[in-house]
């Protein structure tokens, strides 16, 4: 009875949407309303208006600069909502105590030495290319975000391999909160100096003679959301990993 | 070709969606969502979104895993 009624439900779901989708323009058609609106004038004017020839990047940190400041502010409370339940959780009297009497907590395997080798071996070029792939988002496919992800990525698979202790050193205890809010403070900071040179909020300056200015404006935001992304990964992880 | 292969990643990507609801053991649920995303990765690159396709094998591939695999560490391995 109950799977009868879930089935007839989902199918009276999936009829009006796949009626929708059969409706949309073929993939890929010039005349759909998705290239013929805002989207055709980022395609033709975004690399020199926005300054960055990855149009990516341009719509993300020039065009819709606000938008992504919101989505950094999005991913900063995500850290210190995590962070509020699982310090809490690791505060509790006794429960340390408890699940080392318990005596049932498995200890971790031993890292296959291969493993450790090759992440040792990779982990400069790993670190490289995501510093790269940050600073050159205005130019090539990536950017902040995904360099900072690559950035914490390499943080845990290294503090996998050497453990917590000697990794730890690399998030210094004063400038870890810095470094956490990087990506909001880099927004804040270039947004008032944009404010100062157009007028606006995280506005770019469009004068040709101004491009360094927009390009390190850029750099700027682009550090920042990298730094603060790896940092918020890198917490993350060390904190549920704590125990 | 092209279209060919799209249409296989997208078959296997609802193979790998439909394992991940199925399965009871939820490191293995967390295995394949890796693999899910990882498809997902090659599916953006060949509809030419790089940057989306990087994203999704740094954060979707890798960091989720990794906190997945923790938080199973950390709770049970065993969907009740």
């Amino acid at each position: 009875m109950k799977k009868a009624f879930v089935a007839a439900l989902l199918i009276i779901t999936a009829i009006p949407l796949l009626i929708g989708v059969a409706a949309l323009p073929p993939h890929g058609e010039t005349t759909a309303p998705v290239h013929t609106h805002i989207s055709a004038r980022y395609l033709m004017r975004g690399a020199e208006e926005a300054g960055a020839d990855n149009i990516v990047t341009g719509v993300l940190l020039n065009y819709r600069g606000l938008d992504t400041a919101g989505e950094v502010t999005v991913i900063f409370t995500a850290l210190v909502a995590g962070l509020a339940v699982l310090i809490t959780r690791r505060k509790e009297p006794g429960a340390k105590a408890d699940s080392a009497a318990r005596g049932d907590v498995p200890a971790p395997p031993p890292v296959s030495p291969v493993v450790s080798f090759v992440v040792q071996l990779l982990a400069p070029f790993i670190a490289l290319f995501a510093v790269y792939v940050i600073l050159n988002g205005h130019v090539t496919p990536g950017g902040g975000f995904q360099g900072g992800a690559i950035l914490g990525a390499l943080f845990i698979a290294l503090t996998i391999v050497l453990g917590e202790g000697r990794t730890r050193s690399l998030m210094p205890r004063l400038a870890l909160p810095w470094m956490q809010g990087a990506a909001l403070i880099s927004f804040v900071v270039v947004g008032v100096l944009g404010a100062g040179l157009t007028g606006y909020f995280l506005g770019f300056p469009a004068e040709a003679s101004l491009h360094l200015v927009r390009e390190l404006m850029m750099l700027v935001l682009e550090a920042g959301i990298g730094l603060g992304g790896a940092a918020i990964f890198a917490t993350l992880f060390l904190q549920m990993e704590a125990e | 070709m092209s279209v060919t292969f799209d249409i296989l990643l997208l078959l296997f990507l609802i193979t790998t969606a439909l394992a991940v609801a199925r399965a009871k053991d939820l490191l293995a649920a967390a295995i394949i969502f890796s693999s899910y995303s990882l498809v997902m990765c090659l599916l953006w690159q060949h509809r030419g979104a790089p940057d989306v396709a990087m994203t999704e094998a740094a954060v979707g591939a890798g960091i989720t895993t990794v906190l997945f695999l923790v938080a199973i560490a950390r709770t049970t391995r065993r969907e009740k």
